[in-house]
């Protein structure tokens, strides 16, 4: 009987204990994988030469992940990652000298700048109760310009002694010293995460309400994981110093979007909880190794993005998919349905949600302000900046043309319809990565078809939008069907369409935008450019098309609670993936636009539209974690950034300065936005 | 120093005694070429000039090439690079992302005896060889020719590059020193351009919704005077009244340049056609790949090089804009410099192709990255 008792417990404990860390299991086989199959292109035999290089050349980005992972844990988000690394990097390359007392103290000054970076973020986040995504991107913003402002062009130069201690071996031809310092890392994170702060990050990360009701400390919790972040970014640009032996400005930059990747990669899931900083440093290198795969087969640059993609995808299918996955229990439900009505069955189970997701008859019907008092109240700071941005520009420039209205109207429409797609996805509780290169795709694919011959766009445009809202579709199915997370997807979907514009295009977009768009967007009727005329009832649809309708009303539900919203009969995946089609289509939309206002398709041509999209949104009032929010805020949102934006360029004012200024007044239009204590 | 100077010679015969029974038996020498993102009109054409080069008919028993590319990220330039040096490499020739992320790297590249030439940009390590031209010639002739143009007195709006890179800042600030010797030159409104034409026309779209053309009078911008040609065009501006501009050498630009009329332009369509725009052209020459690989031919030959290789700056006015036929080498030689808009589609092409020192290489070139037919001599 006991004998018995402990065949099972043991099995039970053992994929407990997978299941637990199943995460960094993955994690660790994907490298492990990857470092297989680099032996096996790779010409020569793997020498400590290798070892030390590899470990060097990843150990950046692997300092940069285990700062994100930690920010991750607690549930949040931290777009500062690249510009602090930038930050420290030039701050030692036109600050330190040679000999052991500056090289020392420039090292620790550099934690230092990264942990302030993180206390700053720190204070809005977990003390002010601001989103994560808004406050590091503002901080992003004006870190930048601070870095311009320290360092306007790469140069500087680290102590060549300091360089090799870091980069070199601390045993020779044993130890490389990269293999040191992230060994003290990560015992000093096993060391938390067994701690009294540790458990209390994990418990914030899981759930914040829990986590206070049970008397944990959350607002000391998450100030010190962004504390502790900025730390390790610190440490990264630290050693990135070491290793290129001077100072970039944007340096740092292109490191954001990989640190996000090595932590998916390594098993750390986003909204928090869950996941571990041995994993992330893992995922980091599995990253450099993919690299070093494509280099050794000298894959083309074209499919490298795809190959990525793809990994990640992967890496993230390897945590999320087992045998309860959505995709087992959808085709469950698929061959249910097909049993039950006989194939035609789509439309059958949603009619009755309809009903159940409109509110109950209100008896008393308030005044119109009432009932929106909650709307208004959140969009109402975005108006107000944008009334203080346009008396600004008016008493600096001495009125406001016509063509001024018209100018921000126009550069504005972009955001404008972003906003709309980018905007649902958000109050689902989701996030769209891939905007960049669908609207990239989309205006690349209208301009190559269509070669500026008119009449063309007449069945182009159609195609180029059905493509966006495919593009949308395979989103929202990787999101329901393989319960990937919405970052994680897009994220992959945007590099994997990257690949694709690269191989259509050759590199080198060719074409022209139809004459029809071209008029659309740069003729003027009346001084009027003809799009805003289309814009208004764009608008206006799309107001009520996320208030009025059955769809924002299930929009708004699954962002409140997938839970409640399931239990009262809104078909979440359904939804879900129309949310993300939508986005698609708009993006395509911005695509179109933006061929016809430049009259050619750029490679990039949509990558600085994919902040703003999130930025306006969030301006606007909406609440990142979904639920809450307007469309009619998110303009506002719009209004605001564009007329900023605009305002600076009229100036001559240096960039560093406008990214600063820029930033703060991002900051600020969201200080009043920030959640009440104690909800 | 003396004693140094001596053991480096020593161990350069030294290497070259050793190097040469090998050169005997394989005559090619494997060479790298690291570019950065392919994701534009100019990496494409000068990675096509870099091809056509490596195939011309003197060069193509020597040189074993391989192309590879970086993005836009550094830190993988610095893994590629490493990755070439370990693989054999004799020369590798780099597009730079970045003038100082790449010292360590190349210092080891050098010690290994590899040799390493940036073009167009600069590696900023000793060690290492340059081809480019000068950044501060380029701002401060541009920026004469536009206050000369605009009388020493007037409101200028300028577009930069990519801030924090140094041919932005040695451009920019150049110019501006220029500019701030005329007390009666303003400069009323700058914008980000980033070198693409697509971001000056939003950036120009923001300014002159403060700034209308009626304030400007000169535009002084590194890329985007194809583009400020159209807008004032859409505006209604009449093509002898347009803003004079200092701007890029891309071939839109060089044939708005045309005067008004010319017959010979084929295939001109909507502001893509001769407009008589009063103009200097500029550039970053594409052929700087092409030369770089040569000049390493030569070095491993054993001939001497210069470590800075300073291209003479292509400048182009209304007075010397010239269009080619055929767009051979030797055509460009005698003077021509624009290429016709029914060969050449992308307005945005670069077409400060020709150099005196690369008969190899010719409109042919950038284009399919094949080699001039008529080069061996």
């Amino acid at each position: 009987m006991s004998d018995m008792a402990l065949q099972a417990a043991t099995p039970t404990r053992l994929r407990l204990s997978v299941e637990r860390y199943r995460g960094l299991l993955t994690a660790i086989l994907v490298f492990l994988a990857l470092f297989g199959i680099v032996n096996l292109v790779s010409p020569r035999p793997y020498s400590f030469f290798d070892f030390s290089y590899m470990s060097t050349g990843g150990c950046t980005l692997a300092l940069a992940a285990i700062g994100g992972t930690l920010v991750i844990l607690t549930g949040g988000f931290d777009l500062s990652v690249g510009a602090v690394i930038s930050l420290v990097n030039v701050a030692l390359a036109s600050h330190m000298q040679a000999g052991v007392g500056s090289e020392f103290g420039w090292a620790l000054a550099g934690l230092g700048i990264g942990a302030a970076g993180g206390a700053f973020n720190g204070v809005f986040v977990a003390v002010l109760r601001m989103q994560p995504i808004v406050v590091t991107l503002a901080t992003m913003f004006i870190v930048q310009g601070v870095t311009l402002l320290v360092m306007p062009q790469p140069g500087g130069q680290i102590p060549p002694d300091f360089a090799s201690f870091l980069t070199g071996s601390a045993i020779p031809d044993v130890l490389p010293a990269a293999i040191v310092i992230l060994a003290i890392a990560l015992l000093a994170w096993t060391a938390l995460a067994h701690s009294r702060f540790g458990t209390s990050i994990y418990a914030v990360g899981s759930d914040k309400d829990a986590a206070a009701a049970a008397g944990i400390k959350v607002v000391p919790a998450e100030f010190g994981a962004y504390v502790l972040a900025g730390m390790m970014y610190g440490a990264a640009g630290v050693f990135v110093s070491a290793q290129t032996g001077s100072g970039d400005p944007l340096g740092g930059d292109p490191l954001l979007l990989q640190v996000f990747a090595a932590i998916v990669i390594g098993g750390t899931v986003f909204g928090g909880g869950r996941g571990g900083c041995l994993g992330s440093v893992f995922g980091s290198y599995s990253l450099l190794l993919i690299i070093n795969i494509l280099l050794i087969l000298n894959v083309s640059a074209y499919y490298s993005t795809v190959v990525e993609g793809a990994i990640l995808v992967l890496a993230a299918l390897g945590v999320s998919l087992d045998r309860h996955s959505p995709v087992a229990q959808w085709l469950r439900r698929v061959s249910h349905r097909t049993q039950h009505s006989g194939g035609g069955g789509s439309s059958g189970p949603t009619r009755p949600l309809v009903f159940l997701a409109q509110p109950m008859a209100p008896t008393i019907r308030l005044p119109w302000w009432r009932r929106h008092a909650e709307d208004l109240r959140y969009a109402l700071p975005a108006y107000a900046c944008f009334v203080l941005v346009l008396v600004g520009t008016f008493f600096l420039f001495g009125g406001l043309s016509g063509g001024y209205v018209n100018s921000l109207l126009l550069l504005g429409s972009f955001l404008a319809i972003l906003c709309l797609g980018q905007g649902a996805v958000i109050l689902t509780g989701g996030l769209d990565l891939s905007l960049p290169w669908t609207i990239g795709l989309c205006g690349i694919l209208l301009a190559g078809v269509v070669r500026g011959h008119p009449f063309e766009a007449a069945w182009a445009v159609p195609m180029v939008l059905a493509i966006g809202a495919l593009i949308g579709l395979l989103n929202g199915l990787g999101i329901v069907l393989f319960a990937l997370p919405p970052i994680v997807m897009t994220l992959a979907m945007n590099g994997i369409l990257q690949g694709v514009a690269m191989v259509y295009s050759n590199g080198t977009p060719s074409g022209f935008a139809p004459p029809e768009l071209l008029w659309l967007m740069t003729a003027h009727v009346e001084g009027i450019t003809p799009e805003l005329f289309l814009l208004a009832p764009f608008v206006i649809v799309a107001a009520l098309l996320l208030s009025k309708t059955p769809f924002g009303r299930r929009v708004y539900a699954i962002g409140n609670s997938v839970r409640a919203a399931r239990l009262s009969g809104v078909d979440v995946g359904r939804t879900t993936v129309l949310v993300y089609v939508l986005s698609g289509f708009c993006s395509a939309i911005v695509g179109v636009l933006l061929d016809g206002f430049s009259g050619q398709a750029s490679l990039g041509m949509g990558d600085s539209y994919l902040l703003p999209s999130i930025a306006v949104v969030v301006v606007g009032g909406t609440l990142i974690t979904g639920g809450r929010g307007s469309y009619f805020g998110m303009i506002g949102g719009v209004l605001l950034l564009t007329a900023l934006q605009t305002l600076l360029a009229g100036t001559t004012l240096p960039d560093a300065m406008r990214q600063i200024i820029y930033g703060l007044v991002v900051l600020c239009a969201v200080v009043v936005l920030r959640e009440r204590k104690g909800v | 120093m003396k004693h140094r100077t001596a053991t480096l010679l020593g161990a350069f015969a030294l290497g070259a005694a050793l190097l040469l029974p090998a050169a005997a038996v394989a005559a090619k020498s494997k060479i790298y070429l690291s570019m950065s993102f392919i994701g534009n009109d100019w990496q494409a054409e000068a990675a096509n000039m870099v091809k056509a080069m490596a195939a011309a008919p003197d060069m193509k028993d020597k040189v074993d090439l391989e192309v590879q590319v970086a993005g836009p990220n550094a830190q993988r330039q610095i893994q590629q690079i490493n990755a070439m040096v370990q693989a054999g490499a004799k020369a590798i020739i780099v597009f730079p992302i970045s003038p100082t992320a790449l010292n360590q790297v190349v210092h080891h590249a050098c010690e290994a005896g590899v040799l390493v030439i940036a073009y167009d940009g600069e590696i900023t390590e000793p060690c290492a060889y340059n081809v480019h031209i000068d950044q501060h010639e380029a701002g401060r002739v541009t920026a004469e020719w536009l206050v000369k143009k605009m009388g020493g007195k007037g409101n200028l709006v300028v577009i930069t590059g990519v801030p924090g890179t140094s041919v932005d800042l040695q451009r920019t600030q150049s110019a501006k020193e220029v500019f701030s010797k005329y007390p009666d030159i303003h400069i009323i409104a700058e914008g980000v351009g980033m070198w693409s034409q697509a971001v000056a026309r939003t950036e120009l779209t923001k300014i002159l919704a403060t700034h209308p053309w009626s304030e400007i009078n000169g535009l002084w911008m590194q890329v985007g005077c194809y583009t400020a040609a159209s807008m004032e065009n859409g505006a209604g501006i009449p093509d002898d009244k347009l803003v004079p501009c200092a701007g890029e050498g891309s071939n839109g630009h060089r044939i708005q340049m045309l005067p008004v009329g010319d017959k010979q332009v084929q295939g001109a369509r909507d502001t893509y056609r001769p407009m008589g725009e009063s103009s200097i052209s500029y550039a970053s020459p594409p052929y700087s790949g092409a030369l770089a690989l040569k000049l390493a031919v030569e070095k491993l030959a054993g001939k001497s090089i210069p470590k800075f290789t300073k291209l003479p700056l292509p400048v182009v006015t209304n007075e010397t804009v010239k269009l080619c036929q055929q767009g051979t080498w030797k055509e460009m030689q005698e003077g021509c410099n624009v290429f016709q808009p029914s060969i050449i589609s992308n307005p945005g092409w670069f077409a400060s192709i020709y150099s005196p020192e690369t008969p190899e290489v010719g409109l042919h070139a950038a284009l399919n990255g094949a080699p001039e037919k008529t080069a061996a001599k």
